[in-house]
């Protein structure tokens, strides 16, 4: 498995274990109540920002631990190099998730239009940058797995 | 539909079975990206398409050819 795998792959399980966080807390905030009264932006902004740095921890815990794993169970010390492929797969990985995000903006401008609140909006943004960055790696890992 | 082929198997093998790895730190890739060349799965670019023509001693369009059907 090259780097870029690698990287992909713990992408992946990242992005899988700092969404289930952002949803049980945010979830447990908003049957609190904590998200009824006038500032509950400010309080979400808030939330939001702790989880951002509770999940660059958790990526990097998660990069370090996918390392040392896939070293015991494969015994190879595996290729660190990115060459051309990995950049080429990044860059259509990358354009998928870009098309995700921007039609989704459009749409959550759209919705605001409709009469939705900000709250909503802003929670559709976030989970929207959670879905793109999951669309990025699971095109990445396709790319990958299928010349293997 | 346009594809390129090419014989770096065979290649491989007359030079003295040179495995993937081998190949891939000659021309500084992964062996997973001589793996793809290799299928088809993977165009190079013509940088690398060369650096292997190089590696083998042969011309590019030895190794590789492009095919209409």
């Amino acid at each position: 498995m090259s780097l870029g795998e690698r990287e992909t792959l713990s992408g992946l399980i990242t992005t899988l274990i700092v969404s289930v966080l952002f949803l049980w807390r945010l979830s447990n905030q908003h049957a609190a109540g904590l998200f009824a009264g006038p500032d509950a932006l400010q309080i979400w902004a808030r939330s939001v920002l702790l989880l951002v740095a509770i999940s660059i921890g958790v990526a990097i815990v998660v990069a370090i631990g996918f390392s040392i794993f896939h070293r015991l169970r494969t015994g190879e010390k595996g290729d660190d190099r990115r060459d051309e492929r990995d950049r080429d797969i990044d860059r259509r990985a990358l354009t998928l998730s870009w098309y995700l995000l921007s039609f989704g903006i459009l749409g959550v401008i759209i919705d605001l239009v409709l009469g939705a609140s900000a709250f909503r909006a802003m929670n559709l943004i976030l989970a929207l940058c959670g879905g793109s960055e999951f669309l990025k790696d699971a095109v990445k890992m396709i790319l990958y797995r299928r010349a293997a | 539909m346009p594809r390129i082929e090419n014989r770096i198997r065979r290649l491989r093998f007359d030079a003295d079975e040179m495995t993937q790895k081998d190949l891939a730190d000659r021309v500084g890739v992964t062996r997973q990206t001589i793996l793809a060349i290799e299928n088809g799965k993977y165009a190079p670019t013509l940088d690398l398409a060369f650096r292997i023509a190089r590696t083998f001693g042969v011309p590019l369009d030895e190794v590789f050819t492009y095919h209409d059907s």
